[in-house]
């Protein structure tokens, strides 16, 4: 009954965005008497797989429904690890946006002079002495690098100000682990077993987190909050480890590495708050990107690019001179209830003291790689590299990156002779 | 009892025969070979009575009689297949000047010739295959034979005192803990815990700042390193495998080079960027420092039976890592560490010494190691927030980390080591009474009560408008 009534919260939310279908207006009937699962909805949650191009388990479902409803008690279990598959609902703004996400604004703020010039950022690094990736694999593992001087200051100076822009908002910074256990990252909307999972596994049988998000989100998890309480907003610093690779040329250097350092937003919200708070992150990340001078657009991503977990999420893409693209630097969603069900996450509604699911929204902050690439590349002015205003009083206000030539260059043996 | 438990895990560790360090010829159809380390076989048995010394004052259960003979053996046979290899080069060249020469030459000798040298090939591959086992037997002992110590590394089994600031109050009596600030702490376990508020700002900005003191005031490099180290580093680290976690990846290419979660604030991580290396004398002593995760399980069993942030395997760290030409500089550059680190925990005013460990407490690779220790009341006794090692040249001339001096290399003293944990700093920072927010951190950038001013002033120029 009770994996019935998640999926009926689901098509609850599936409703809102089609309220004027008949069928739906239907199945709002059963919801206030028998929470059995119609075919209309099961139809329902059939149209949102496939506009999100999730894996469709409908059929499946369809199949253990009747198992089930026979009697077969044994197909509960594979039937509930199959809707807990089930892909949030969808924001009926996106409906008919189709495969590609809508370009919402465009904010230039660097007037760049002759791109053809400009350099790839692994390149531009490298001759300032100032990175290292290459030959690495079989030490400290593939795509592992190392960035040195004035880039590794640059990092930390990322983290102080996106640090510091958030806590203005209110943001309260978080301590959290990178080691979870599998069931907190699963019910964030991520899997950990299969072929593709993105996610590391230890020999403790614990996982890697693939984004703060997780511990955060977990942190809560059977938390039964007070409304006043809401928004309750957090922020964290932390590692992120990501199994996925690439072998794209455009995806070189360190635009897709299995580790790197993330400042995250997350918010805890009600129902009511969520969609005015998902605008907030939105906001606070155009802002952080405009201080740092980036060129940048904002994108609302289509169904097909939500993932799991996401009702509505935001993308920004950073324009990367040397690399001539758009290149994904942030982005924030709204997971409304789907990782607040999962992970018991409920406040008291004022009102009547009813407990009710919260909703969830996370944002990022600042990535480290992907901003290194767009300032980098933006910033780059012959052999030197201007540091952004705002980050000059987290680097002893030094204005520019010059190349280091303190940082020995690498010149590798092969092999040196042992006295035998 | 506790260094019963440690020398178990020792002897553990010397009975390992599987390598990803060492991979003689016919494993390495299967296994691919990374690094092939300068085994100094000279320098390692020059001074036999040092190394014993070392051998049993680390309580290491190594026969060092046991490795020579073993190294004798191997010796000859290197020996006899060397003269096999010379003899068989000999025969080709006979074969190839008789074929070059005018004069007739009787069949027979040749044919005799090309027997001989059928033989020798033979003789050759017999002999590989009867050295493999003796050579894999041999240079894996050779790898667990530990540095030697350095003369400053304590003689008994207690930590000798180097330095000490302010003495605790109330030693006698048991502080609370600092797992009793739930409004800062949420502990889970050893592998989960969260910090809040004023915990979590000093988390980062305690690391931040600590490497940038050792960036303006120490002159070192600050990097940024990855957080995984293959299991051929951590061997030639002589760190044992069970200190980090082993991560599990699915495309493994070389079973034997597994990878482990360090942390990019760990010593290993930094040895990824050195491997191979050969640098110019000019660039020494190089100084590197970095801000990153700590994963190490390693100290985990010292700090009481009951969990909390002493046991926790998860920290921020600020690690160093410094390269010198001689092992006079390397002493130089320890204590250059020491006096940075000093200034900083002094800066904080809390009970805090720094002991050079006993033997038995280094791992094979290290010769010396100043432990930075912070008085924790709740478990009334000291406990490190940091470390410095002394490694000699043992650690370079594995990973082949050297400098050019002619047609020579010279391997690379390294000292290093975290020189901060900030979740242990912090437990012991609460169990004293100290506000974190109020805390004075050497290195901390000025440069954010400058924003915070400017912004301030900004906004007020911005109401007139």
């Amino acid at each position: 009954m009770k994996l019935l009534m998640n999926v009926q919260r689901r098509l609850w939310l599936l409703r809102r965005q089609r309220s004027t279908t008949s069928t739906i207006a239907k199945a709002h009937d059963n919801e206030s008497s028998e929470p059995a699962l119609t075919n209309t909805q099961l139809d329902e949650l059939e149209r949102n797989v496939t506009l999100r191009q999730h894996k469709n388990n409908i059929p499946l479902i369809r199949s253990l429904l009747t198992e089930v409803r026979k009697g077969n008690q044994q197909k509960q279990q594979e039937l509930q690890a199959e809707i807990e598959q089930l892909p949030n609902s969808t924001h009926p703004r996106l409906l008919n946006y189709g495969n590609e996400p809508r370009e919402l604004a465009q904010y230039k703020h660097r007037q760049l002079d002759s791109e053809a010039s400009k350099k790839e950022f692994s390149e531009l690094a490298r001759s300032l002495n100032l990175y290292r990736m290459d030959h690495l694999g079989n030490y400290t593992g593939h795509k592992s690098y190392y960035l040195t001087g004035q880039l590794a200051m640059l990092e930390q100076a990322i983290i102080q100000f996106a640090l510091q822009s958030v806590t203005k908002h209110g943001f309260k910074l978080m301590s959290v682990p990178d080691i979870l256990p599998p069931e907190v990252i699963e019910s964030c909307g991520m899997r950990t077993e299969g072929e593709r999972t993105q996610v590391y596994k230890l020999d403790t049988g614990e996982c890697l987190s693939g984004t703060s998000e997780m511990a955060l989100a977990g942190y809560f998890a059977r938390k039964h909050l007070s409304e006043e309480q809401l928004p309750l907003k957090v922020t964290a610093v932390s590692r992120c480890y990501r199994a996925e690779t690439s072998g794209l040329q455009e995806e070189k250097g360190i635009y897709r590495v299995h580790q790197f350092t993330k400042v995250e937003m997350f918010a805890i919200c009600s129902p009511q708050q969520s969609e005015a708070e998902l605008e907030e992150f939105k906001n606070i990340e155009v802002t952080l990107f405009k201080e740092l001078g980036l060129n940048f657009r904002l994108l609302d991503m289509p169904p097909c690019e939500l993932g799991a977990p996401a009702y509505q999420k935001y993308d920004i893409e950073a324009w990367m001179p040397g690399r001539q693209m758009w290149g994904e630097i942030s982005s924030c969603s709204n997971c409304t209830d789907y990782q607040a069900k999962r992970l018991d996450i409920k406040y008291k509604r004022k009102s009547d003291d009813q407990l009710l699911h919260a909703h969830t929204i996370n944002g990022t902050a600042t990535a480290i790689p992907r901003l290194l690439i767009a300032l980098l590349e933006s910033y780059q002015n012959g052999d030197i590299i201007e540091i952004p205003k705002v980050l000059r009083p987290f680097m002893d206000d030094q204005k520019v990156i010059t190349k280091n030539k303190r940082i020995p260059e690498t010149k590798l043996v092969k092999f040196i002779k042992s006295n035998h | 009892m506790l260094n019963l438990r440690t020398t178990l895990r020792r002897i553990k560790i010397t009975r390992r025969h599987i390598s990803a360090l060492y991979i003689t010829g016919d494993k390495a159809n299967e296994n691919y070979v990374t690094l092939q380390p300068f085994l100094d076989f000279t320098d390692t048995f020059r001074d036999k009575t040092e190394l014993e010394r070392s051998i049993a004052r680390r309580w290491l259960d190594v026969n060092l009689d046991a490795v020579l003979s073993k190294y004798h053996k191997y010796q000859s046979h290197q020996g006899e297949l060397l003269r096999l290899d010379e003899e068989r080069e000999s025969v080709t060249k006979q074969l190839k000047v008789l074929a070059k020469s005018c004069q007739e030459v009787e069949e027979a000798v040749v044919q005799q010739l090309k027997e001989r040298g059928k033989k020798l090939r033979n003789d050759v591959k017999i002999l590989k295959q009867t050295i493999y086992p003796i050579e894999d037997d041999f240079i894996h002992d050779f790898l667990n034979l530990p540095n030697l110590l350095h003369s400053q590394c304590p003689s008994g089994q207690e930590e000798t005192l180097l330095y000490r600031h302010a003495l605790p109050e109330n030693a006698r009596k048991k502080g609370p803990s600092h797992l009793e600030r739930e409004d800062l702490i949420h502990f889970v376990d050893n592998n989960r815990y969260y910090m809040m508020d004023q915990a979590a700002h000093f988390d980062v900005n305690a690391m931040q700042a600590l490497a940038r003191y050792f960036v303006t005031k120490g002159d070192f490099i600050q990097t940024a390193n990855p957080d995984f180290a293959r299991c051929v580093l951590l061997e030639a680290n002589a760190t044992p495998l069970e200190h980090y976690h082993l991560v599990k990846e699915e495309h493994l290419q070389n079973k034997l080079n597994t990878a482990f979660l360090t942390g990019g604030g760990s010593f290993e991580s930094y040895l990824g960027a050195m491997t191979k290396l050969c640098v110019y004398p000019s660039v020494l002593p190089l100084r590197y420092v970095c801000c990153g995760r700590s994963y190490s399980r390693a100290e985990s069993h010292q700090y009481g039976s009951l969990s909390s942030l002493y046991t926790a395997t998860q920290t921020n760290a600020v690690q160093c890592f410094i390269a010198t030409q001689t092992s006079n500089q390397a002493d130089e550059q320890l204590e250059h560490v020491l006096n940075l680190a000093i200034d900083f925990y002094k800066a904080l005013d809390v009970p805090f010494r720094i002991v050079y460990a006993p033997a038995t407490s280094l791992t094979s690779a290290e010769s010396l190691r100043a432990v930075v220790e912070v008085y924790a009341p709740s478990l009334q006794r000291y406990i490190s927030v940091g470390r410095i090692s002394n490694y000699g040249n043992y650690v370079s001339k594995r990973i082949l980390f050297s400098t050019r001096r002619g047609k020579e290399y010279d391997f690379l003293h390294l000292i290093g080591g975290p020189v901060l944990y900030t979740s242990r700093l912090i437990a012991a920072l609460l169990e004293h009474g100290i506000q974190l927010e109020k805390c004075r951190l050497l290195g901390s950038a000025n440069g954010q009560l400058k924003t915070t001013l400017q912004n301030d002033i900004q906004q007020f120029k911005e109401l007139f408008k």
